[in-house]
C-alpha cells in the first residue's frame, strides 16, 4: 500500500493507545470545530416536552437552537409543536453590572408567558464569565413559579461537545423522584437528545419501540427524546435501563445504577442479526422475559432469512472499507463493521477521528471488551486546515486506498466517489430506514443489493463537480 | 440595539421592560460575520469558543460563500483562554493560516474574548507584517446587540480601515450599502436586480457593501457620487459615514424599497431625478408593469380572491414595511397587523409614512418576538400572514388560513434565487401567495378508496 498519504494504519487498540498517549490529537488550532457545550447541554433539554429552555445570554446563542433545532427539526419534521426558545437578550450594561436581576424576572415571565412544567437556565459564555449565580437564582425563582427551575453550567468555553450532553442528563437525575413503586416489565431508554435528533432517527427507535413492544416491555420515557417531565419524575419506577446507543446512554445509565441501583443494559447498536439479538436479550433477561425475547426473534429471523441469506452470499470474502464521518458518526461506522465482518466480510473502517476517539473513550473501551477492534486507516487529508481542502483530500486518498484492497466494497454514502460499489448509508435518506432491528437488516440487504447490481452504472460528474471541484469525468 | 427595545404598540422607542423574550434577530457577531463573509477572497477567523463557529456558517450560507473559495476558521477558546486570555492563541492561529491566498482576514472576537480583554486589533498590528493579507479586526461580541447592531460595526470598521479617500469621483455612480441587511433568504437576487437597473440607467455602481466585493472595490469607495442604502434595518450608518467624509449624497433616502408597483415606480424616479436619466426610468416602469399586468392576465393570480382579506406582515423592516403599500394597493388585502423585527426610529418614521400616505391603521408591533407575534395573531384574527416557517407554526390553533412564507423560509427551498425588488419581485411574491392557495385547497382526506 502507498504510505505517502497514511498517517495511522493498525487496529482500534492500537488507536486508542496512540490517542490516550496525546500521539493522534490533532494541533491545529483553526481545524474541525464541532458544537460546543451549550448546544449539546441544549440538545437534551429541549427533547423534554413543555419546558422552556431560558438561554441567559445574547440572542446568538439560541440562533441555531431557534433555526434549525425548534423549527425545521422539531415543527417540521418531527411533529412537535412550535416551542420557546426564551433568552435573556444581555447586552452590554449586563455584562459591566451583572444580569441575575434581569435573569430573575425572565423565569417570572417565561413562567406567565409559556406555562411550562419545567424551566432550566442554561448559562452561556456571557453569563458564565461575568459570573451570574444562576443555580441560587433558580432557587429563588422556583419559589415565585409554579413549576421546578433548574440551571445548567453550559458555556460554550467550559468543556467539549460531550460535557453538555453529560451535564444535561445529570441534570434531569434531580428531576427523578423516589419509586412508590416499580413498573413491571418497563424500562427507560437513555440517551437521546433533540426529541430526538439527527442522530436518534425516529425509525430507528420506533424500530426498538415495535420489538419490544412485540415481546411485551413497555417503555417509560426515552431519555430526553420527547419524554414528559412527568415521565422522568417516575424514571426510577423501571426495572432496567436500556440504550438506543451504548455511546449516548452509558453514562446516565451509569449515573442512575450508581446512585438508585437500577441496572442498565450495556449492549452495542442493534445493527445486524447477532447485535440484534444482544440488544433485546439483554434487555429481556434481567426482565425475565428471555422466552419471549426468543419467540420474537425466532418470528423475526424468519422474516430476514432471504436478506441474510444475501448479505452472506454478497459480502463474504470481500473487504468492506467503512467510512462513516459526518452522518451518521463513528460509534455507527463501528457497528457496522461488526455486522460487515458477521457477514462474512473483513471491515477497515476509514477516517474515524481522532478527537471522536478521545471523546467517546468509555464507549470505544466498551466495544473493544465486545471484541470489536477493526483495522482503522486515518489518512493525512483528515488533518488538513479547511473543510474543502480536508474532503477534497480525503477523498482522493479514499479513491487510492479502495485500489489497493481486492474485491472492495465501500459502506458510507453518496458523497464519496471511490472505484468500487457503494452502500449509502447516509441517514438523510429515509427510504432505507430503519437501519436498526430486523427492518434494519432488510433495509441494508436492500442497499447492498442496489450498490452491487448498479455498481457499473456512471456516477455524477455533477455532484462529484460540486463537492471536490473537479468535474471531469 | 434591535432586542429588548420593541413594545406592544407604535408608540416612542422607549426600552422594553422585558426580560424573556423568543428573538428573531441574531446577535452582533452574526452580523459582523455576514458583512466580512461579503468580501471576496478574504477568509474569517472567528475569535471565540467552537460554537460561535455555527453563527459563521450561517452567515456564510447567507452570503452564498463557496467553501472551495472562502475559509472560515475559528481559534475554539476553551477554559484556559477564558482565565489566561487567548491572545496567544489568536498569534498562533493567524501563523497557522499565514500561507492561505486571500486579499484580507477578517478576526471577530465574540462574547468570551472581549469580556476577558483581548485586543484583537493589538494582536492583529503585531502579526501584520509577518503575512501578506490585510488583518481586519473586528471587535464585535455578541453582547453589542442585534445582527444590524454587528453589520453596523463591521461596516463602520470595514469603511474606517480600508477606505482610501481623496481619489476622484467616478462621475455617475453609486455605492450599494447593505444588501445583506435583508431577510429576503434569496436577496442577492434583490441585489441583483438593482444592478442590473442601475447598468440600464446607466448608472456605474462602484462598490457593493457587501457581497462578494473585492478589497479593492472597498478602497474605491470614495470615489463614488452618490450611496443607496438597500435595507431598512442596517446600513445607514456607514451611509451617514459615506456623506460626511466623502460628500457622497444618499439617494433614495426615507423611501420604501422597491416592493411593488408603486414602491418600484418611486424609488426608480427619485433615481432618474438624481442621475438625470428620468426618461430611462419611465421606460423601465412602463415596460415593467406591461410585463406585470400581462403575466397576470395569462397567469391569473388567485390573490385576487383575497380582496379586503385582513392580513398580517411579520418580518424584517426591509420587506415588512414595502409589503404594506404592496398587500394594500396591488393585492387588495387589509393590514391588520404590522410586526416589525426592528424597532429603530427611522423605523417607525418611514412605516408611520406609509400607513399614514395609506389611511390603515394595523396593530403594529417593534421589534417584535416569537412570543409578542402569537399574541398580536391571536389578538389581531388575520386569516393571510406574510412571514416566515415559524409564524405557520405559531399561527397553529389560531383561524389563519394562509401563511405565506417569504422571510427566512425553512419549509420551502430555493434552488434559484427570487427577488422581491421589481417587476419580477412582483411575481415571485404572487407566486408564493399562489402556491400557499394551492396547497391550502388541497383535499386531506379522501371520500373513499378507488378501486384500482
Amino acid at each position: 500500500m502507498n504510505t505517502d498519504s497514511i498517517v495511522f494504519h493498525g487496529d482500534l487498540q492500537q488507536l486508542l493507545e496512540k490517542v490516550e498517549s496525546g500521539e493522534m490529537i490533532p494541533k491545529l488550532q483553526a481545524s474541525h470545530a464541532p458544537m460546543c457545550k451549550f448546544f449539546t447541554a441544549y440538545y437534551v433539554i429541549s427533547g423534554i416536552r413543555h419546558v422552556v429552555p431560558l438561554v441567559h445570554g445574547p440572542t446568538g446563542c439560541p440562533l441555531f437552537m431557534s433555526d434549525f433545532v425548534r423549527t425545521r427539526e422539531c415543527c417540521e419534521i418531527r411533529g412537535v409543536p412550535l416551542e420557546p426558545t426564551a433568552c435573556t437578550t444581555l447586552d452590554e450594561s449586563h455584562v459591566i453590572y451583572g444580569g441575575e436581576g434581569k435573569l430573575l424576572e425572565a423565569v417570572k415571565e417565561a413562567y406567565a408567558k409559556y406555562h411550562p412544567d419545567l424551566i432550566v437556565i442554561l448559562s452561556c459564555c456571557c453569563s458564565g464569565i461575568i459570573g451570574d449565580d444562576v443555580e441560587s437564582i433558580a432557587r429563588e425563582a422556583e419559589k415565585l413559579v409554579g413549576c421546578r427551575v433548574l440551571a445548567l453550567r453550559s458555556e460554550g468555553f467550559g468543556g467539549d461537545f460531550r460535557s453538555g450532553y453529560e451535564d444535561a442528563f445529570r441534570l434531569i437525575i434531580d428531576l427523578m423522584e423516589p419509586p412508590g413503586k416499580t413498573m413491571k416489565g418497563t424500562i427507560n431508554i437513555l440517551g437521546a437528545r433533540w426529541g430526538p435528533s439527527p442522530t436518534e432517527f425516529n425509525w430507528d427507535m420506533d424500530e426498538i419501540e415495535r420489538l419490544l413492544a412485540a415481546i411485551g416491555i413497555k417503555i417509560n420515557a426515552i431519555i430526553a427524546g420527547g419524554c414528559t417531565v412527568e415521565q422522568i419524575r417516575h424514571a426510577r419506577e423501571v426495572e432496567l435501563n436500556a440504550s438506543w446507543c451504548y455511546d449516548w446512554g452509558q453514562k446516565l445509565g451509569d449515573m442512575m445504577q450508581e446512585r438508585f441501583g437500577i441496572p442498565y443494559s450495556r449492549t452495542g447498536q442493534p445493527y445486524g442479526p447477532v447485535a440484534t439479538r444482544e440488544w433485546l436479550l439483554g434487555v429481556a433477561t434481567p426482565l425475565g422475559m428471555e422466552a419471549e425475547a426468543e419467540r420474537v426473534i425466532e418470528q423475526e429471523m424468519k422474516e430476514v432469512e432471504p436478506d441474510i441469506a444475501y448479505l452472506k452470499q454478497a459480502l463474504t470474502g470481500k473487504t468492506a472499507i467503512i467510512e462513516i464521518s459526518e452522518f451518521p458518526g463513528p460509534i455507527r461506522a463501528l457497528s457496522l463493521a461488526r455486522m460487515a465482518a458477521e457477514f462474512g466480510a473483513h471491515p477497515v473502517v476509514i477516517n474515524v477521528h481522532p478527537y471522536t476517539i478521545k471523546e467517546r473513550m468509555p464507549s470505544i473501551k466498551f466495544l473493544l471488551e465486545m471484541g470489536i477492534n477493526p483495522e482503522i486507516i486515518l489518512t493525512k487529508g483528515l488533518f488538513r486546515l479547511g473543510s474543502f481542502r480536508s474532503s477534497k483530500e480525503t477523498e482522493d486518498e479514499l479513491e487510492a486506498i479502495t485500489k489497493e484492497y481486492d474485491n472492495v466494497i465501500f459502506f458510507g454514502n453518496s458523497g464519496r466517489f471511490p472505484p468500487c460499489p457503494v452502500v449509502n448509508l447516509t441517514l438523510m435518506n429515509p427510504v432505507f430506514q430503519p437501519q436498526y432491528g430486523f427492518k434494519g437488516i432488510k433495509n441494508i440487504a436492500a442497499l447492498v443489493r442496489h450498490a452491487l447490481e448498479n455498481k457499473d452504472l456512471p456516477r455524477s460528474r455533477l455532484f462529484k463537480g460540486m463537492l471536490y471541484g473537479t468535474g471531469k469525468r | 440595539m434591535e432586542q429588548g427595545r420593541g413594545e406592544e404598540a407604535a408608540g416612542p422607542a422607549t426600552p422594553s421592560r422585558e426580560a424573556c423574550t423568543d428573538p428573531y434577530l441574531r446577535c452582533a457577531f452574526n452580523g459582523a460575520a455576514q458583512t466580512a463573509l461579503g468580501v471576496s477572497r478574504s477568509a474569517l477567523l472567528a475569535h471565540s469558543p467552537q460554537g460561535c463557529e455555527y453563527l459563521v456558517n450561517n452567515a456564510f450560507a447567507s452570503q452564498e460563500c463557496d467553501y472551495m473559495e472562502t475559509m472560515t476558521l475559528c481559534t475554539k477558546l476553551c477554559v484556559d483562554e477564558i482565565v489566561h486570555g487567548g491572545e496567544d492563541v489568536l498569534a498562533r492561529t493567524i501563523r497557522e493560516v499565514k500561507d492561505l491566498p486571500i486579499s484580507a482576514l477578517f478576526v471577530i472576537s465574540a462574547c468570551g474574548p472581549e469580556i476577558v480583554g483581548d485586543d484583537i486589533v493589538a494582536v492583529c498590528e503585531s502579526l501584520q507584517p509577518e503575512v501578506k493579507f490585510n488583518l481586519v479586526p473586528i471587535p464585535c461580541a455578541g453582547f453589542r446587540g442585534s445582527q444590524y447592531d454587528g453589520i453596523d460595526i463591521a461596516l463602520d470598521t470595514i469603511l474606517k480601515r480600508l477606505v482610501k479617500g481623496g481619489g476622484e469621483k467616478v462621475p455617475v455612480s453609486v455605492c450599494l450599502v447593505a444588501p445583506h441587511a435583508n431577510a429576503n433568504p434569496t436577496w442577492p437576487a434583490d441585489l441583483a436586480w438593482v444592478k442590473h437597473t442601475l447598468s440600464r440607467m446607466g448608472i456605474k455602481v462602484v462598490a457593493t457593501l457587501t457581497h462578494k466585493t473585492r478589497l479593492s472595490e472597498i478602497e474605491n469607495v470614495a470615489s463614488a457620487e452618490a450611496s443607496l442604502l438597500l435595507s431598512h434595518d442596517a446600513g445607514q450608518n456607514a451611509a451617514d459615514f459615506l456623506s460626511t467624509n466623502f460628500g457622497i449624497e444618499q439617494v433614495c433616502k426615507g423611501m420604501p424599497l422597491p416592493i411593488g408597483m408603486t414602491n418600484t415606480e418611486r424609488w426608480l424616479f427619485a433615481l432618474g431625478e438624481r442621475f438625470d436619466v428620468r426618461k430611462t426610468a419611465e421606460e423601465i416602469v412602463s415596460e415593467g408593469e406591461r410585463m406585470v399586468t400581462a403575466t397576470c392576465r395569462r397567469k391569473w393570480p388567485m390573490a385576487r380572491f383575497l380582496y379586503r382579506t385582513p392580513a398580517a406582515i411579520v418580518a424584517d423592516a426591509t420587506v415588512g414595511i414595502p409589503l404594506v403599500r404592496f398587500v394594500t394597493e396591488e393585492m387588495e388585502m387589509t393590514p391588520a397587523l404590522v410586526a416589525l423585527y426592528s424597532s429603530k426610529q427611522p423605523v417607525r418614521d418611514l412605516l408611520d409614512q406609509e400607513l399614514h400616505s395609506l389611511s390603515l391603521k394595523p396593530q403594529v408591533v417593534y421589534g417584535t418576538d416569537v412570543y409578542k407575534t402569537r399574541k398580536s395573531l391571536r389578538e389581531v384574527n388575520p386569516r393571510v400572514v406574510f412571514g416566515s416557517t415559524i409564524e405557520r407554526h405559531a399561527s397553529e390553533g389560531l383561524s389563519v388560513a394562509y401563511v405565506v412564507e417569504v422571510v427566512r423560509m425553512i419549509r420551502q427551498f430555493r434552488m434559484i434565487n427570487r427577488e422581491y425588488f421589481g417587476y419580477t419581485g412582483i411575481l415571485n411574491l404572487f407566486e408564493c401567495v399562489q402556491n400557499e392557495w394551492t396547497m391550502g385547497w388541497r383535499s386531506k382526506e379522501r371520500r373513499y378508496e378507488a378501486k384500482w
